[in-house]
This record gives C-alpha cells, sequence and structure tokens, in this order.
C-alpha cells in the first residue's frame, strides 16, 4: 500500500467579504496553498440562506480548505478563532492522510 | 398612471410577485452582474456625451456639494429615526442609516427613464452626482457605529481599513459610473453614436430584465426579513426616502435647479443603497444583521420608490420648479 502522512486539514465556512483576510491569516502562519469553495446553501440559528439571493454578494458564503502539518495550522487556527467572535461562520480542524507530503 | 403601467414596473412586480409566492424562478447571478455593469456603462456614457456639450458652470459644483452634504447627512437623521422608533441596536441602526445616505443606481436608472418617457429634460452631470452620493454615508454610518470604541484588535482593524477602502472607493458602481461618464465625455455624440445599437435600442429590454432579477431578490428579502423586522423599522423603509427626497427638493430649490434635475437629485436623496453599503458593512460592521438593512432597502424602500416615490418625486419637482 502506498505511504500515507498524516496533516491537519482546516475548514473554515466564512462570509465572502471576510474571506481576503482569513486567507492573509493563512499565508502568515506559512500555509503553501489552500482551496475555496463556493457554498450554495445552508441553514443556522434561524435564517436559511442561499446563495444568489444578495445583489451585493456581501452575504455570500464560502468554504476555504487548508491542509498543513501542525505548526502552520495551529496558530492559524487561534486567529482565525478571533477573528470569528465577530462573524458568522465555522471553523474546523481534522486529521487527514495525504499522498505528497511534500506539498503541503 | 402610466409609470406604474410600464414595463419596468411590471416586471418588477412579476418578480416580486414571484418571489412572494415562491417560485423557484431565478436569474443567474454572474448574469444579473452582467446586466448592473451594462446599465450603469448605458447611463455613464450617456451623462458622459450630454456633460461634453455644456459646461461646468458653478451650478454644477454646488451641486456637487450638496450630493455631499446629502450623503454624509442623511445617516444621521435615519439613524436618530431609527433609534428613537424601532427597537434596533444601535449596531444596525448605524449599519442601516449608513444604506439611506448612500444611493440606488438602479432606482435613479428607472428614474432617468421615467422622466424621458415624461419628456422632462435633464442634465448628464448627474450621473456624476449619484458616484459622489456612493461614499461619504458609509463613513458616517462607520463614525455612528464605533462611536465609544469597537471591539475590533488593533490587527484587524488595520486589516479592514484597507480592505474597506477599496471597497468604499473602487466598488463597481464608482469604477463603471465615472470611467463610462469620463468615457463618454471624451468620445462625444459622434463617438457614442457608433455605440448606440448596443447602448440605445436594448436599453429598455435589459432594464425589463434587471428589474425581473429585481422583484426576485426584493421578494426573496421580503418574505425573509419582514418578520424579524416589526412594523417601526417597515414604516422607516416608507418615511425615510420621503424625508431624504424633501431635503433633496429643499436643497434644489436653493440652488435653483430645472425640474428633470431636481427630480433625480430627490430620487438619489430618498433611495438606499443594496450593492456598495452592505458589502462595506459586512466588512466594517459584522455584529450588524444584514437580514434588517438588505430586507429594509432592497424589500421596502426600493419597491416603493419604483412604485410610488418616482412618479411622486417628478410630480413634486414639476411643481416646485416647472
Amino acid at each position: 500500500m502506498t505511504d500515507l502522512n498524516t496533516k491537519l486539514r482546516l475548514e473554515l465556512i466564512i462570509e465572502s467579504p471576510a474571506l481576503r483576510r482569513a486567507e492573509d491569516v493563512l499565508k502568515e502562519s506559512g500555509a503553501t496553498g489552500w482551496t475555496v469553495l463556493p457554498a450554495m446553501s445552508g441553514f443556522g440559528g434561524t435564517t436559511r440562506w442561499s446563495r444568489g439571493t444578495d445583489i451585493s454578494e456581501s452575504t455570500d458564503m464560502v468554504v476555504l480548505i487548508c491542509i498543513g502539518d501542525a505548526n502552520v495550522i495551529k496558530p492559524a487556527l487561534k486567529r482565525l478563532h478571533t477573528m470569528l467572535d465577530r462573524r458568522i461562520g465555522v471553523l474546523n480542524v481534522s486529521d487527514v492522510r495525504v499522498l505528497r507530503p511534500d506539498l503541503f | 398612471m402610466s409609470t406604474l403601467l410600464s414595463p419596468v414596473v411590471l416586471f418588477f412586480a412579476l418578480g416580486l410577485i414571484a418571489a412572494l409566492l415562491r417560485s423557484p424562478m431565478s436569474v443567474p447571478q454572474s448574469f444579473a452582474k452582467g446586466l448592473a455593469i451594462y446599465l450603469m456603462m448605458a447611463i455613464g456614457l450617456k451623462g458622459g456625451v450630454e456633460m461634453s456639450k455644456t459646461a461646468m458652470d458653478a451650478q454644477v459644483f454646488l451641486v456637487f456639494g450638496a450630493a455631499t452634504l446629502l450623503s454624509f447627512g442623511l445617516p444621521f437623521i435615519a439613524y436618530a429615526a431609527l433609534r428613537v422608533t424601532s427597537g434596533l441596536s444601535k449596531m444596525d441602526a448605524a449599519a442601516t442609516a449608513g444604506h439611506y445616505g448612500s444611493i440606488s443606481i438602479v432606482t435613479f436608472v428607472a428614474a432617468i427613464e421615467a422622466l424621458r418617457l415624461a419628456g422632462v429634460p435633464s442634465s448628464g452631470y448627474l450621473v456624476a452626482v449619484a458616484a459622489i452620493m456612493e461614499t461619504p454615508a458609509i463613513i458616517s454610518a462607520l463614525w455612528l457605529a464605533m462611536r465609544g470604541g469597537t471591539s475590533k484588535s488593533a490587527e484587524e482593524t488595520a486589516h479592514d481599513r484597507g480592505e474597506l477602502a477599496r471597497e468604499v472607493l473602487l466598488n463597481a458602481s464608482i469604477v463603471v459610473l465615472l470611467g463610462a461618464l469620463i468615457i463618454g465625455a471624451v468620445a462625444g455624440a459622434d463617438g457614442f453614436e457608433r455605440l448606440s445599437p448596443f447602448f440605445v435600442s436594448p436599453f429598455q429590454g435589459v432594464l425589463c430584465l434587471f428589474m425581473l432579477d429585481m422583484g426576485l431578490n426584493a421578494g426573496r428579502g421580503l418574505r425573509r426579513g419582514w418578520r424579524k423586522l416589526g412594523v417601526a423599522p417597515i414604516a422607516f423603509g416608507l418615511y425615510m426616502p420621503l424625508i431624504g427626497a424633501s431635503i433633496g427638493a429643499l436643497l434644489s430649490t436653493l440652488i435653483g435647479l430645472p425640474p428633470g434635475d431636481m427630480a433625480l437629485l430627490m430620487v438619489l436623496s430618498a433611495s438606499a443603497s443594496y450593492i456598495a453599503v452592505p458589502a462595506a458593512m459586512r466588512l466594517a460592521l459584522p455584529e450588524s444583521d444584514p437580514s434588517v438593512y438588505l430586507t429594509l432597502s432592497l424589500g421596502v424602500t426600493f419597491p416603493f420608490n419604483i412604485a410610488l416615490g418616482i412618479p411622486l418625486y417628478i410630480a413634486v419637482a414639476t411643481m416646485i420648479a416647472g
């Protein structure tokens, strides 16, 4: 079987206006790459939301995924957590196994 | 009555009703964004061509000054009204007030079309006035919200300031409106003539298509938000445009504007933003509730202005200055 390496996977669901700030946090923490996906719709608290219903696009949500070593993800996690004190969003981290560790 | 039965208003009503009835119909978001850019380019170009024909006299600069004053000042009136009459928090009231100092470019486009259909001339430089009024209200709203300090960290504040400056000064409305205005002024009537098959003949049809989407947006916003808002904030969405229009009419009278220009300044003062300001508020005041200000500006004030406000402002302006 191919060797697999354990890394941390950070997933952040956040409003699109805050995306650039979250990306800057990852960059400053030393992340070498991440991916942003559009979130289509969801439900939270008492509000159902869906993409494409706000012409300003200011309430559209995006999903930011970053895989990296603990020494990169953990400092980023702390700063992103502070950022979420004032914003709508969901942040989670999980262990994942990757095929090409040199890419992360 | 003829304004109420114009295809532009009727398509808006169609979208609104479809959304209220929970129709799954939608206009793709990127397509709607393209339509908005087209409309802003068209009115910017036309305004620029008109500006190239007329001299920039002292009255024009007085209007620019009045527009800046209106955009800075209206949020303070809106904030006071919301804090006194509604149960909105300081943050929500400030964010909402910012929307009412800024402008709705689609309401402005619809008003230009209504004036054209009514045979009332208006000046091209009012497009520049629309662009001027986009931003100062955001500064007033932030000042109102941040009096007494903010919970932001120094790092977050510094980062957001740069982002906010970009959003406020270089948003699509300002770039496209002012850019098209300058291009129109440089190209002149001859240059614009070559573009007229794209920017003149299809304009009404594109506006109808865009209004259908706006109706859908307004209806969905209203459906989601009206229960949460209550009577006082919804009433604010109906009387605040009248307050704005009245102040716009007063300043227009003092400056001595002709009826068409007065009607447009009234429309700009009465309209509420739903593109530039929400984006700035999400960035700068993330604790504020977007369902409050988006429902009010798009679900209450926008339909009011399209259906009743524009004909009313034109009638009043014609009566005062005609």
